[in-house]
């Protein structure tokens, strides 16, 4: 039996990668020359400003080609984690900062800081907030930070942003108008229902939070059973929110000028120019009863370096990490994308330090709280996503689902560690 | 043939008794039977399983019963019957994974097509295809029906082309009416054409994962609508439960294995009565 799975791994090692060097030309041009494979999940303005700066970098340095692959966060991770234990897969891999927990824990990025080049005093130069630590290691190089939810009201549908959520409720259920004739009418405030890190910050506003310094779940909370009311309330007593308010449908409302107030981050904003609407951001309000600010989780977005890089590619691989985390390319990409740099000295810049969306991007940002990047937020998310549904359902009570979350959690965490 | 099928069949076999998961991740250890006990113990496998077998049945119910009415139907000579052919085959042609999310925004409770079809037209109560439990595994199997009866009707329309047009005139000489000609002649001439199509799409079904996965985003409202390829998929790629995922499949492998070797054994008993 020993023998067959180890045949059995060698014969999946060799398949695989031999699958994948071929299928994504990582590894060695002919000649000198050095390619450097990145796998990325960026969304499409996003790439746009990637692949101008590595032709760029490829311009200043013709030894190194760099290729790269786009694939959504799921299958970035699901590929990444199947490549990297056959032995192969990209140099580099772009990502969420959640995502590096599960690649630390499974051993397929290498810490950072010990990598020659990118020691103390690369990391000097960001913004401590940015930087996330497991085990005491850096396993990824931010090239932004944020990822955080924030309050965006429609300039034609509400003039100012509230201070409180009472205020929010009062303005949303004056902005929300029914269709006529059965036609879907305006709606106060749109956000994604069904997804738990939209509830974090309301769950923070009320005084809870998802996980302690143990990291273990603290999801059965008072604060966790009143902002699943305060959810719940949207729908059922203040009527200021649609039956069912997914991703999809909140964007295409706002984007109609049919919601006066959205909740999102700043992946979305330049969507929002696009379509011609006139709105501005505001951090999300306090909670009344509370008087605490709502929270939302903020993270980074950055680059990891796969174990399996080949010794003689890291110079070049550190290279380009340095430049696309440089404060250049980011004030570069505040510019184009109103994404906040990671990097301090990118502060300087002219544009980053007098915008106003950056500027409130960044007051939103500064009354968040940090996303944990451990294995244990995945159990976490799947165990609060099915009991937000049941309550939004009505089949269950904020206080049945904040008990059940804590079970489910609990148990998919001791499962994950089996 | 040995890398592509015998191999990773093998790999998959090895894998289910082992302790591959995130935390055990290059280095696994061998686990014996644990997981196909923490399986059958579970009794989410049964309620998973029962819904499996409902929506196999369902499905393929419908596919066969559309695709042969529908395929009798355009092999009559009709007016426009070219256009009404490629019309009923376009659900076939549409990539699935563009269909089940197409069907998805339909399936929304206050913008999707179906409620405002419901409401405007019908004046009836909207449906909460996506929320309640109920609906949200009624959603996906009518994607599912709309996505398969073609497959079936395309196999009718050959299968009525190799039925001998002396038949029907020597039916017609002695009297029969249409229902006994379809009774008589065409459904037992059918059937030995539909039967491996019927197995081939009992396999299919019961082993779907795209439609139920994007229709209900992974199983929701509250992963109440999962199959059990979809409640495996989830074990693997959202908890990095390999091995446990890959007992989960060597269980579904051998459902499957066992329904074909029990058809082929029908078959083989009828064809030697």
């Amino acid at each position: 039996m020993r023998l067959a799975w180890a045949m059995a791994r060698v014969v999946a090692t060799a398949a695989v990668a031999g699958a994948l060097v071929l299928a994504a030309g990582c590894g060695r041009a002919p000649g000198s020359k050095v390619t450097i494979t990145v796998w990325e999940q960026m969304d499409p303005p996003e790439r746009a400003q990637f692949e101008k700066h590595i032709a760029e970098f490829m311009k200043r340095d013709t030894n190194v080609v760099i290729v790269h692959q786009n694939y959504d966060t799921e299958t970035l991770r699901t590929q990444f984690q199947t490549a990297a234990n056959g032995g192969s897969g990209p140099e580099i891999v772009f990502g969420p900062s959640d995502q590096v927990g599960p690649f630390s824990v499974m051993g397929i990025i290498q810490p950072l800081e010990q990598v020659e080049g990118l020691g103390p005093a690369y990391f000097a130069g960001f913004e401590a907030a940015s930087l996330d630590t497991l085990d005491g290691h850096l396993y990824y190089a931010p090239d932004q930070m944020g990822n955080h939810l924030v309050l965006i009201y429609n300039r034609r549908l509400a003039p100012r942003p509230p201070g409180t959520t009472d205020e929010l409720i009062a303005m949303a259920r004056r902005a929300t108008v029914p269709g006529r004739g059965g036609a879907p009418g305006t709606y106060g405030l749109v956000l994604n229902m069904v997804e738990p890190f939209w509830l974090a910050p309301f769950l923070a506003g009320y005084g809870g939070w998802v996980m302690d310094a143990r990291n273990q779940p603290t999801l059965d909370s008072p604060g966790m059973v009143q902002s699943l009311r305060f959810l719940s309330d949207l729908r059922t007593v203040h009527r200021v929110i649609p039956q069912e308010c997914n991703y999809q449908v909140m964007e295409t409302l706002f984007k109609e000028n049919k919601a006066a107030f959205l909740v999102n981050g700043p992946w979305s904003w330049q969507g929002y120019r696009a379509a011609g609407v006139d709105f501005g951001i505001a951090p999300l309000p306090r909670v009344s009863s509370t008087g605490n600010w709502c929270a939302p989780m903020t993270a980074s977005k950055g680059y990891s370096i796969n174990r399996n890089c080949p010794k003689g590619s890291l110079p070049a691989v550190v290279a380009l990490l340095k430049y696309l985390t440089g404060p250049g390319v980011q004030a570069e990409n505040a510019r184009a994308l109103l994404t906040l740099p990671s990097a301090t000295a990118a502060y300087q810049d002219s544009f980053v330090k007098s915008d106003e969306f950056l500027r409130q991007s960044r007051a939103a940002y500064s009354l968040g709280r940090r996303m944990p990047v451990v294995p244990e937020m995945r159990a976490i998310w799947d165990a609060m996503r099915p009991q937000m549904e049941r309550v939004l359902n009505g089949q269950t009570s904020p206080d049945s689902a904040a008990k059940n979350m804590q079970a489910m959690a609990l148990k998919q965490i001791r499962l994950m560690k089996e | 043939m040995l890398s592509v099928v015998f191999y990773p069949l093998l790999y998959n076999f090895l894998l289910a008794f082992r302790n591959m998961s995130l935390y055990h991740f290059q280095v696994t250890e061998f686990v014996g039977l644990r997981h196909f006990r923490a399986i059958f113990a579970d009794p989410s496998f049964y309620s998973v399983f029962a819904k499996t077998l409902v929506w196999t049945v369902v499905n393929v119910f419908f596919h066969v019963t559309l695709g042969v009415m529908l395929g009798i139907l355009i092999n009559r000579p009709l007016p426009g019957r070219a256009v009404m052919r490629a019309l009923l085959i376009l659900p076939w042609a549409v990539p699935q994974y563009i269909s089940a999310l197409t069907w998805k925004g339909m399936f929304n409770y206050e913008y999707g097509a179906i409620n405002l079809m419901l409401t405007r037209l019908l004046h009836l109560a909207p449906v909460p295809w996506l929320s309640d439990a109920f609906w949200a595994f009624v959603a996906p199997i009518l994607t599912n029906v709309w996505l398969g009866f073609p497959f079936m009707m395309i196999v009718t329309l050959g299968g009525l082309q190799s039925i001998p047009q002396e038949m029907y005139e020597a039916a017609d000489i002695d009297g029969a009416t249409a229902f006994q000609k379809l009774t008589r002649i065409t459904l037992p001439m059918l059937a030995p054409i539909l039967a491996p199509a019927i197995v081939l799409g009992v396999v299919w079904t019961f082993n779907n994962l795209n439609i139920v996965w994007l229709v209900t985003e992974g199983g929701r409202p509250a992963d109440q609508s999962h199959i059990l390829n979809t409640y495996i998929y989830k074990s693997a790629f959202a908890y990095n439960r390999y091995s446990y995922a890959a007992a989960f499949s060597v269980i579904v492998f051998l459902i499957l294995l066992g329904f074909l070797l029990l058809t082929a054994r029908t078959q083989k008993r009828q064809a030697g009565a």
